[in-house]
């Protein structure tokens, strides 16, 4: 397997975000301190500068079609700009709370963005008006995760996730959990909802069977998680190595987790779209590359000046996004 | 990533206590650091060249709704996001509510492992009113334990109370937290470094404590001298009947009419000492502690107390009661009293008998507040695995009531110092530097409820290694 670098940006700060368009052709990285570049797949040429938020950028997010990117910041607005124009076209303000969590619903039909910030949700139209707004979550809301045929909109906050409906808003169900969630992540196949927590542990539900499952004995609290397509292997951080369980079938209560070393903590892990290899992320800067089914799992290893704040994987897969700490982005090749 | 942590200070104080007013003087004074301010959501303050950033408090409670365990899951969050700005701040300041108690807090950095590497809490300062503390502490729990979290404690507005009131009410507040630096202040008036970047948790500092704080205290407040005759004497107490009072030490701690227990029960030891010098009342004044802890012999009015290591709960009607005390060997006798409030007289042979000698304790027991602090200090050598099993005993057993912990000790087969800091049960402990030429003396302070000094002195004598 060969890595190659394809290309390389700088931010002005810390990256806090990267996305791809949903065609693979822009990939938009937000820096902390605000702005958001939209960089060309191709050769990295930066196509837009967009001057992001107030105080701080915290999110993007594609929208369906690739014409629409929206933004979420520390100035409590949730912004929608033109990408091909590099024109901000709408804003809503959901407050003074920072909006921490945006993501569009899967699965076609109306496009609808739902967006978090504080302990408020709503969901949003492609023109910033609001759609649905929700009462307030008990706490803060830590995590949001659409239904993968877009059903349902998963939310985390300390104390439990609750699950609303795509359509009407309407509450599905809460599942309680009394600890701190930091991360979300359904299985492709809507099998597993996860939770990382700050107890440390991961916790999985079944919603269809109405199972639930605690996997404990983490390092430090679980921030990242990742399925891999074909919804058997969860990729989680929470100590120096990454932690893959076995989910298919009853789930991974009683097997034994695949660990994956890093020599620093781990701060990032993502599989691929539709092929089976995982990148993981360490707080020294290394970033590698496994195929955790095999038994000599790793594929290659990359080292990097900064740690990783961002993992992301072009539609294809072929190329492997990275944001950093300092600000650089990476785009490396990943050929088979 | 930076490796240097930055140092978070935690402001506590009752609403009106001029916390406000501190925090506005930070923000707006020129001091060069670039700070971020946590404020609880009620928050007022509003300054443009400083982050301010407003929180819900949001605890993530561990183990079972433990308090102490909890963690403040929006530091986590907010905190976290601060770390990714390429300008580094300086400081953090966490405004906490006058309710909230600040262990969570505290907690936070110590327990998330995010926080840990990142930041440092440097200390906990606490603003109190001094107008209005007192009433604080006579009413609540909640202004006790500000005062007993704290690194640094200021005693705000000064001006609206008298010297001698503010005297009383800092050997209050020192009887609840020996070891916080204390400082009066009139607006808040303190230059900023003795409140930020103080080092208030440093492992290195913990041993900074005043040696006067570290006397011993108690199970008695005031003690006396009389050389007696062979014979019966009269032993009064209280205000009976006309006599001189020759016995009135009034405290200047501002509590006296704070009466400890049943206000119609004395508790009295009397004693023979061999001679006056220091040593031999030393002596005997230690040999009357475990007494105090020893079933007492109730006596009515009239009942005859005979000298020796007996305890003799002296039954007062209105606060007064006469005595009979039967001296059969002449010679010097010392008279403790568990409450020093209660003017006491010997009579011999109808003629006042002054005391040749007499002292005030710092007595353990019997502070409303039920706060105090625990000092020991004590040369040699401990044992490693008897102290740990003791410190993590306690720990597990007492965790809930020991608010702060702080230490240097003297272990043996160690060249260095064990240095330790320690917040409800959580604690942290280092070898620091070599003992050298300094003595090997062990130093630990406990700030908390209702500490039993007798049992952690004698807890730790049982970790001195053989």
């Amino acid at each position: 397997m060969q890595l190659t670098k394809h290309w390389a940006g700088q931010l002005d700060d810390y990256v806090i975000d990267l996305a791809w368009s949903p065609d693979g052709s822009i990939l938009a990285a937000a820096s902390a301190s605000g702005p958001v570049t939209l960089f060309s797949s191709g050769d990295g040429a930066r196509r837009h500068e967009l001057p992001g938020h107030e105080g701080g950028t915290n999110a993007v997010a594609w929208g369906p079609g690739g014409s629409v990117l929206a933004t979420g910041g520390q100035d409590g607005a949730v912004k929608i700009w033109d990408a091909a124009a590099g024109q901000h076209v709408a804003s809503a303000s959901l407050g003074r709370s920072w909006v921490e969590h945006l993501a569009w619903r899967p699965g076609g039909g109306a496009p609808t963005l739902a967006a978090g910030a504080g302990r408020k949700l709503a969901y949003l139209n492609p023109d910033a008006t609001v759609r649905l707004e929700f009462r307030d979550a008990p706490k803060t809301i830590t995590a949001l995760a659409w239904h993968p045929q877009g059903g349902c909109a998963a939310v985390a906050y300390f104390g439990g996730v609750c699950l609303w409906d795509g359509d009407d808003g309407g509450a599905q169900k809460e599942y309680p959990y009394g600890n701190g969630i930091h991360a979300l992540a359904w299985s492709p196949d809507a099998r597993w909802l996860v939770s990382g927590n700050q107890d440390p542990s991961v916790h999985l539900w079944m919603p269809e069977r109405d199972v639930e499952l605690q996997m404990s004995g983490y390092q430090t609290k679980v921030r990242h998680l990742s399925f891999d397509p074909s919804s058997r292997w969860l990729a989680t951080s929470g100590g120096a190595e990454a932690c893959i369980w076995d989910c298919s079938g009853d789930g991974p209560e009683g097997r034994e987790p695949v660990m994956l070393a890093h020599v620093a903590p781990v701060c990032g892990v993502g599989f691929q779209r539709v092929h089976s290899l995982l990148a993981t992320a360490s707080e020294d800067g290394v970033v590698k590359l496994w195929s955790p089914e095999r038994r000599q799992p790793m594929r290659a290893t990359v080292g990097m000046p900064a740690a990783a704040t961002r993992l992301a994987w072009s539609p294809d897969d072929r190329l492997l996004a990275i944001g950093s700490e300092k600000g650089f982005v990476y785009v490396l090749r990943c050929d088979p | 990533m930076d490796t240097n942590p930055i140092p978070v200070t935690v402001l506590t104080g009752f609403l009106g206590s001029g916390k406000t007013t501190l925090l506005n003087r930070i923000l707006s004074e020129r001091h060069g650091r670039k700070l971020a301010v946590i404020e609880n959501e009620f928050g007022e303050v509003g300054v443009d060249n400083q982050l301010v950033i407003q929180s819900e408090e949001e605890l993530f409670e561990m183990n079972n709704g433990c308090i102490c365990c909890s963690v403040r899951g929006d530091l986590i969050r907010i905190l976290g996001r601060l770390l990714k700005r390429k300008d580094r701040l300086d400081g953090i300041l966490i405004e906490t509510t006058g309710l909230a108690n600040p262990a969570p807090v505290a907690q936070t950095f110590f327990t998330d492992d995010e926080m840990r590497r990142n930041f440092r809490l440097d200390a906990i300062v606490t603003v109190v009113d001094a107008k209005h503390v007192a009433s604080h502490l006579d009413s609540g729990d909640e202004s006790v334990k500000q005062l007993a979290f704290a690194d640094v404690i200021l005693l705000n507005k000064t001006d609206l109370v008298a010297g001698a009131e503010l005297d009383a009410l800092e050997s209050r507040i020192r009887g609840i937290n020996a070891v916080a630096t204390l400082q009066r202040t009139l607006n808040c008036d303190v230059p900023l470094d003795r409140v930020l970047d103080v080092g208030g948790f440093s492992l290195g500092r913990a041993t900074e404590i005043d040696p006067k704080f570290l006397e011993p205290e108690y199970p008695f407040e005031w003690a006396g001298a009389y050389r007696l005759p062979a014979g019966t004497h009269d032993l009064v107490i209280g205000h009976g009947d006309g006599e001189a009072h020759d016995h009135d030490h009034g405290h200047a701690d501002g509590h006296h009419h704070h009466h400890h227990g049943n206000e119609n029960e004395l508790d009295v030891v009397v004693m023979p000492v061999p001679s006056l010098d220091e040593a031999a009342i030393a002596a005997v004044r230690d040999s009357a502690v475990p007494v105090f802890s020893d079933r007492e012999n109730r006596l009515e009015g009239g009942g005859r107390i005979i000298p020796g290591a007996a305890l003799n709960r002296l039954h007062l009607s209105g606060g007064s009661g006469s005595f009979k005390l039967e001296v059969t060997e002449p010679g010097h006798f010392l008279v403790f009293e568990g409450c020093g409030e209660e003017p006491l007289h010997i009579l011999s042979g109808g003629d006042t008998v002054r005391p040749s000698w007499q002292a005030d304790f710092h007595a353990a027991h019997g502070h409303s507040e039920g706060v105090s602090s625990v000092g020991i200090q004590q040369a040699g050598e401990l044992d490693g695995k008897l102290l740990n099993d003791w410190i993590s005993g306690l720990l597990r057993t007492k965790g809930n009531d020991i608010y702060r912990m702080k230490g240097v000790l003297s272990v043996k087969g160690a060249a260095r110092r064990l240095v330790f800091q320690g917040i409800h049960m959580l604690f942290d402990a280092k070898f620091d530097r070599d003992w050298g030429t300094e003595p090997r003396m062990n130093t630990l302070v406990f700030i908390g409820r209702n500490l039993d000094r007798a049992a952690l002195n004698e807890a730790f004598r049982g970790c001195l290694s053989a």
